[in-house]
C-alpha cells in the first residue's frame, strides 16, 4: 500500500526540495514544545501529530496564536490529554510546533488516477474545499498557463484575487503549482499528496502541513 | 493510418459484406443507405444472392473484379475473423465493422474475439471503424456507410460529430436535420478496435478541409491521455468541443487524502479537457448549438453583446442570461446610438437591449439597426430575436433579400426566428448559417452559444493563437 510521510517529516522533505514551508518541529514533551517554540519565536501554532488522524480540527488537535511559553505548555497538555482520552487506540507521534502562518488558506494536492495517472489539484482551503468542493484539476505535467488557468477556474477565485485583508501573491501560488508538477514528474514514487493548508499572503506562499504517500 | 483513412472516408468503391434483400438484416439497411445515393462503385457481397438492391452481387470479396477501398461488414460475429482475412488479402483500405458481439458483451468470448480481430487488423495494417457501430456518414463526399439511410438528409456543413455511442449519433443527427445544422461527418467509433478518437481527430484537423469544428461525445476511455495529447498538439487549429457522459463517478472515498477523495473521474476530465484546449459542454442542445455557431459565425473578440429584439420580453431574458454566461451588454458609441435613434422613434427603448418594435414592419430599418450595431466598436457580438406576428410577415423575407447582397458579418450574430411551422420556414432556411448568422431555438440558447463562441476563442488563444484556421 506504500508508506505515509506526515507532518514534520513531510515538511522537511519538501523544504529540502526547495519548497517554501513554515518552520516546524516535532515536540514529544511539554518541555520540548516550550523549547522549540522559543527557538521559532512567538506566536506559534501547535498541531496534533498522529498517522491515524486526517482532520486535526475535529480531533481538537490545533492551537493557534500561542503568545508565550505558558500558553504553549498549556496547549501541549490539552492536545495530548484530549487525544489520549478520546482516542486511546490511535497512535501519537507528538505535537508539531510551528511558526504562525497567515493569509488566505489554499490546498494543493496530487493523486494518481488509474486512467489519467498523476493529477494536480488546487482549491481554496477550509470550508471551500470541505463543503463546497471548489477545486480544479490538471494533468501532470503542467505548463505555466495551466497553473494560472486552474486558479482562475475556481468559483471562489475572487477570494484570491481580492481578499478582504491585504493582497495575495498569486505568482507565488503559480510557482508552487508548477513546482509541484515538476517535483511529481521527478518523483514517480509519490502516489498521493496533500499540502493543506498552504498560506498565501502578500509575500509568498508557505506550506503549513503536508501528507505524502510514497510507493 | 492517416493516408488509408482518406480512402476509407471518401472511397471510390464500397463492398457491403452481408448485403441483403431482407429487411430484418442490417446488410439490407446498409445497402439502402448506399444505393441511389453514393456515386462510387457498390459491390454487394452475399453467397446466396445474384442481385441485391438491383445491383449485381458477388459470392465473395475475392470475386469482386476491381479495387475495393471500403468494406462495410454486417455478418455474424463468428464470421468476422475470416471476413477480415479476406479484406486483408484483397487489399481493402479500411473496414466499417457494424457487427456487434465483441468486448461490449458479458460473455468473455466477445473479448477474446475482439483480441483476435485486433491481431488480424494489425497483421494487414487494416483500419477498422467499430466493431459495434452503426457506421459513418461523410456528408462532404456523399458517402453514407451506415445502416441509417436518413442521415443522408443532413445538410452539408462543417460540423464533424465523433461519438462513442451510435445512439447519440442518431439523437444528434436527426436534431441536426430539424435544426438545419450542417455536418461534414457523423461517426460512431463503437468499440474502437484501432481507429480511436486520436486517429480521427488528427484526420479531421490535418486532412479534412470540410470540417470546421469537431464535436466529441465521450463515455469513458482506457487511455484518455492519448486523446488529450492529440488535441493538445492540434490546439488552435480547429475548435474541438466535447460532451463527456458519466458524471456520477465520485472520487476514492477510501482515500485518506483530501485530494484523493475529491479526484473523481469527471472532476479530472473537466480539468484535462480544458488543459487540452477542448471546450466542455454539458448537454445535447449545448453541443449542437455551439457546434452550429462555430461552424456559422465569426468568433467574438470579446464579451460585449448587443441584444436586438422585436419584442421586449425575449430581449429581457436574453439580457438576463448574459451575465451568468460570462458576457455583458455593450455600451454603444455615440455614433452608433445616433444611427439607431434615426431609425427608431423615441417611443421605444433605443439603448441596449434595443426594442426594435416600432421598426418591426419595415425590414429595411431592422437591417439598418443590425448593421449599425455590427459596426459599433464597443460591440463584440449580436443576439438578434424575431418573433413572428401577423403584421411582420414580410420581415424574414425582407432580411433574406438584403442578406443576399450583404458581405458576411465580421461579428457573430446568433438569432432566434420563431414562427408557426410553415410560415417563415423558407426565409429561416435561407438566413440560417449564411453570412455569419446562426439560428437557434430560444434566446437563452442563443446566449449560451455566444458564450461558448467566446470561450472557444479564448481557449485557442491560450497558446497565443489569435485566429482559427478557417
Amino acid at each position: 500500500m506504500g508508506s505515509l510521510i506526515l507532518g514534520v517529516e513531510a515538511m522537511a522533505f519538501l523544504e529540502k526540495e526547495g519548497f517554501p514551508v513554515l518552520r516546524s518541529f516535532l515536540a514529544t514533551s511539554e518541555d520540548d514544545a516550550a523549547g522549540k517554540a522559543a527557538e521559532i519565536g512567538f506566536p506559534v501554532t501547535l498541531k496534533l501529530s498522529s498517522p491515524d488522524v486526517i482532520h486535526k480540527t475535529e480531533a481538537d488537535g490545533i492551537r493557534v496564536s500561542l503568545r508565550d511559553e505558558s500558553e504553549v505548555r498549556q496547549g501541549f497538555r490539552q492536545i495530548v490529554g484530549t487525544f489520549t482520552t478520546d482516542q486511546p487506540e490511535k497512535r501519537l507521534d507528538g505535537v508539531m510546533v510551528q511558526a504562525q502562518g497567515g493569509g488566505v488558506e489554499v490546498i494543493v494536492g496530487m493523486a494518481t488516477d488509474e486512467q489519467f495517472g498523476p493529477v494536480l489539484m488546487f482549491g481554496l482551503g477550509g470550508i471551500f474545499v470541505e463543503a463546497m468542493k471548489d477545486v480544479s484539476f490538471r494533468l501532470i505535467p503542467m505548463e505555466a498557463c495551466d497553473a494560472k488557468d486552474m486558479m482562475e477556474e475556481l468559483k471562489g477565485y475572487q477570494v484570491l484575487e481580492s481578499p478582504r485583508s491585504g493582497s495575495v501573491d498569486l505568482p507565488a501560488v503559480q510557482r508552487l503549482l508548477l513546482g509541484i508538477s515538476e517535483f511529481i514528474t521527478r518523483h514517480p514514487e509519490i502516489r498521493e499528496m496533500d499540502l493543506n493548508p498552504v498560506f498565501v499572503s502578500s509575500h509568498g506562499a508557505r506550506i503549513c502541513d503536508a501528507r505524502i504517500m510514497v510507493l | 493510418m492517416n493516408e488509408k483513412l482518406v480512402q476509407v472516408f471518401s472511397p471510390d468503391s464500397v463492398a457491403v459484406i452481408g448485403a441483403s434483400n431482407s429487411f430484418d438484416k442490417l446488410g439490407y439497411h446498409v445497402m439502402k443507405s448506399l444505393a441511389g445515393n453514393y456515386h462510387g462503385m457498390i459491390f454487394p457481397i452475399n453467397p446466396k444472392s445474384d442481385r441485391i438492391w438491383g445491383l449485381a452481387s458477388y459470392p465473395s470479396l475475392e470475386a469482386v473484379p476491381g479495387d475495393v477501398h471500403l468494406a462495410v461488414i454486417a455478418v455474424p460475429a463468428r464470421m468476422v475473423p475470416d471476413t477480415l482475412h479476406a479484406c486483408g488479402r484483397k487489399g481493402v483500405r479500411g473496414v466499417v465493422l457494424i457487427t456487434a458481439g465483441f468486448r461490449e458483451i458479458e460473455d468473455d468470448g466477445g473479448r477474446v474475439l475482439e483480441e483476435e480481430i485486433k491481431e488480424i487488423a494489425e497483421h494487414y495494417g487494416l483500419p477498422i471503424i467499430g466493431p459495434n457501430t452503426f457506421g459513418f456518414v461523410n456528408l462532404s463526399s456523399g458517402v453514407n456507410a451506415s445502416f441509417t439511410s436518413e442521415f443522408s438528409r443532413i445538410e452539408r456543413g462543417g460540423v464533424a460529430l465523433i461519438s462513442q455511442s451510435g445512439g447519440i449519433c442518431h439523437l444528434c443527427g436527426f436534431l441536426a436535420i430539424e435544426q438545419r445544422i450542417g455536418m461534414s461527418k457523423l461517426m460512431s467509433l463503437g468499440n474502437r478496435c484501432n481507429v480511436d478518437f486520436p486517429e480521427v481527430l488528427t484526420h479531421l484537423v490535418e486532412i479534412d478541409s470540410s470540417t470546421r469544428v469537431i464535436a466529441l461525445y465521450i463515455e469513458g476511455l482506457d487511455e484518455p491521455r492519448r486523446l488529450l495529447d492529440a488535441a493538445k498538439s492540434l490546439r488552435g487549429r480547429k475548435p474541438i468541443i466535447a460532451y463527456k457522459a458519466g458524471k456520477s463517478e465520485k472520487g476514492d472515498s477510501a482515500s485518506r487524502f483530501h485530494t484523493g477523495s475529491l479526484a473523481g473521474n469527471h472532476a479530472i476530465w473537466k480539468g484535462a479537457l480544458r488543459q487540452a484546449g477542448i471546450l466542455e459542454v454539458t448537454g445535447t442542445e449545448e453541443l449542437l448549438d455551439t457546434a452550429k455557431a462555430i461552424d456559422s459565425c465569426s468568433l467574438p473578440g470579446g464579451t460585449r453583446m448587443a441584444v436586438l429584439s422585436g419584442q421586449a420580453g425575449p430581449g429581457m431574458i436574453a439580457s438576463d442570461a448574459l451575465e451568468p454566461a460570462g458576457l455583458k451588454l455593450s455600451h454603444f458609441s455615440e455614433a452608433t446610438q445616433r444611427r439607431i435613434n434615426d431609425l427608431l422613434p423615441p417611443i421605444a427603448i433605443r439603448t441596449n437591449p434595443v426594442d426594435m418594435g416600432p421598426a418591426w414592419y419595415d425590414p429595411k430599418n431592422i437591417i439598418a439597426i443590425l448593421k449599425a450595431v455590427i459596426d459599433d466598436e464597443h460591440t463584440d457580438g449580436i443576439i438578434f430575436l424575431a418573433m413572428y406576428a401577423s403584421a411582420n410577415l414580410n420581415l424574414a423575407e425582407g432580411m433574406v433579400e438584403y442578406m443576399r447582397a450583404a458581405d458576411p458579418f465580421q461579428k457573430p450574430v446568433i438569432a432566434c426566428f420563431t414562427a408557426p411551422p410553415g410560415i417563415w420556414d423558407e426565409p429561416i432556411g435561407a438566413l440560417d448559417r449564411k453570412k455569419g448568422v446562426a439560428i437557434v431555438p430560444t434566446p437563452e440558447r442563443a446566449v449560451q452559444a455566444m458564450a461558448n463562441l467566446w470561450k472557444v476563442s479564448s481557449l485557442s488563444n491560450g497558446r497565443g493563437v489569435r485566429t482559427w484556421d478557417r
